[in-house]
């Protein structure tokens, strides 16, 4: 009974959670409070508080690979709901095998490491690649065309590699619409693709808009996909974090991008976060 | 009733759904028909049928060592995150904890912050108070980025559970860990298997953190992928890779075995 029981009551699920919370503190939020910490300590003697900062937003290099970063992660924002969309209506809507077989196919790349599916990417895109031999087929291409090192090959591979995010974000909100408003559209004379058009697609806003802020989130900080395809030639903001961190061991500089990277992020995970709620009550 | 889907929908779907696994499945299939290669170099199409490479890894000392650090960072971190996590998903599910909802965010949150932010920042602990990188400290991290995936399983199923059966327990006298052994852990068991699986899935493939916190001794089977990619690719990379798409493949359907994976998924 809650008035009998409710100091014990109290004990247990404290307990059991604790573990977990000292593991978040002092092995996540512990680090990643680190960097913001040297993001603003100086890093030299002559050097002020925000002079990292500073100079990242003096250099012309950053400000052209982070102005990379978000207009790519913009496009892959796109082409992920463009994709997504009529993919998710397809599997809650398609009969259950096919639905399971659509899920299955699209559970499959997103649990396959990064590393793997990018590699395939390398291939795909890469001298001799099939998407090289199908554009001269077509004529569309002179010579051996090569989509890798190119701001057209990252796109590509990371739309492969986000799309399933975009479709099971997308695919839990539609999931969520009732049939019966559908049919009552098309039973007042709409079309199949009006229905889609006015009833589907507003309702599905709220998966769509989560599902596109959680995709531009993990391109705007991808680094193995865009650092592999792209090269040195196209760096994005995460290979730009990595080459301070590893190679300069610039960790001031680092952690201040890493911030300006994180800052961005929460900027859209919030709202995204909200917006999840909401969906769910 | 008319029919739901008109004619030029069906056709037009079915093409944009044909067109869209193609292009998911494109890197995948490229991979595992380029390691079946018999020639020398990475081709696609393969040149001749053959398994010979798969003998070139089985037989190399770098991607064994790789594979058995990968083996052991995922086994302690499946371990470690399926307890922590199982624990903190069913004292989340007590509705008499205060700040559940904050609480749960908390918990999740290692889920969408960017794991290179999160890769730098163990780098820059491990280094200034610490020796540097280590296996146990990749271990650490892992168990940070898996947990989420433990507590979200146990969570959801935990939700779908009868509290009546619990609370019968109770009135015949059986004690908080009486409760927790014999109705609540089994009530959990399906979100628990499939947390764990997810765990070992993430570990054995993340490649960000492991980047961050490589050293030459401890070089994970992604790392180890990695590092050949940024040079020239073998075949043997190709034969590695279809044999981490293989172990994929092993865990979907171990999921979907022990949960189910539209439960999952959304």
């Amino acid at each position: 009974m809650p008035g009998a029981k409710g100091g014990q009551g109290l004990v247990e699920p404290i307990v059991l959670v604790t573990p977990g919370i000292a593991l978040l503190f002092g092995a996540f939020l512990f680090p990643v409070g680190q960097i913001l910490v040297l993001s603003v300590v100086p890093s030299g003697e002559e050097l002020g508080a925000w002079s990292n900062f500073a100079r990242f937003f003096a250099d012309d290099y950053y400000l052209r690979v982070a102005w990379r970063t978000f207009r790519l992660s913009l496009l892959i924002t796109a082409a992920t709901a463009l994709i997504g969309f009529p993919l998710a209506y397809a599997m809650a809507r398609a009969p259950r095998w096919l639905a399971f077989l659509l899920l299955l196919l699209t559970v499959l790349p997103l649990m396959t490491s990064v590393v793997v599916r990018t590699f395939g990417w390398m291939m795909v895109l890469g001298r001799g690649g099939p998407v090289t031999d199908l554009l001269m087929l077509f004529g569309l291409s002179a010579r051996s065309a090569v989509l890798l090192q190119t701001e057209t090959g990252i796109v590509v591979a990371m739309v492969q590699v986000l799309l399933p995010f975009m479709v099971l974000t997308t695919l839990g909100v539609i999931a969520g619409i009732h049939p019966h408003l559908e049919e009552a559209a098309r039973t007042m004379g709409a079309g199949f693709y009006r229905t889609l058009r006015h009833v589907v697609l507003p309702l599905s806003l709220p998966g769509l808009v989560s599902g596109s802020l959680l995709v531009f989130a993990i391109s705007m900080s991808s680094f193995i996909t865009p650092n592999l395809i792209g090269g040195v030639r196209l760096p994005v903001m995460a290979s730009a974090i990595y080459q301070q961190a590893i190679h300069t061991l610039d960790w001031g500089f680092a952690a201040a991008q890493s911030t300006l990277l994180l800052i961005a992020v929460l900027g859209l995970l919030v709202p995204y976060l909200a917006l999840m709620r909401r969906a769910r009550v | 009733m008319v029919g739901r889907f008109p004619p030029s929908a069906l056709v037009l779907g079915g093409l944009a759904l044909a067109l869209i696994l193609v292009f998911m499945l494109l890197p995948l299939g490229v991979v595992v028909a380029a390691s079946l290669t018999a020639g020398q170099f990475l081709t696609f199409p393969p040149q001749g049928l053959s398994f010979r490479w798969y003998g070139d890894v089985l037989a190399s000392e770098a991607y064994l060592s790789s594979a058995w650090t990968s083996l052991k960072v995922a086994t302690l971190v499946t371990i470690a995150a399926t307890v922590i996590g199982t624990a903190a998903a069913i004292g989340l599910s007590r509705r008499r904890l205060p700040g559940r909802a904050l609480l749960a965010g908390v918990f999740l949150s290692p889920l969408v912050l960017p794991s290179i932010i999160f890769g730098i920042g163990l780098l820059i602990v491990f280094s200034i108070w610490g020796n540097g990188p280590s296996l146990l400290a990749l271990a650490l991290g892992h168990t940070v980025l898996t947990m989420p995936y433990v507590v979200r399983t146990v969570a959801a199923v935990l939700a779908d559970a009868d509290p009546a059966i619990e609370e019968a327990a109770r009135t015949m006298g059986a004690g908080p860990v009486d409760r927790l052994r014999f109705v609540v852990l089994p009530q959990a068991k399906g979100g628990i298997l499939a947390g764990a699986f997810f765990a070992f899935n993430v570990s054995f493939d993340e490649a960000v953190i492991a980047l961050f916190l490589r050293t030459p001794g401890v070089e994970t089977l992604p790392m180890r992928i990695y590092g050949q990619l940024e040079f020239s690719p073998t075949p043997a990379v190709a034969a590695v890779s279809t044999l981490m798409i293989l172990m994929t493949i092993l865990v979907v359907v171990a999921i979907e075995r022990s949960l189910g994976l539209r439960k999952v998924a959304t």
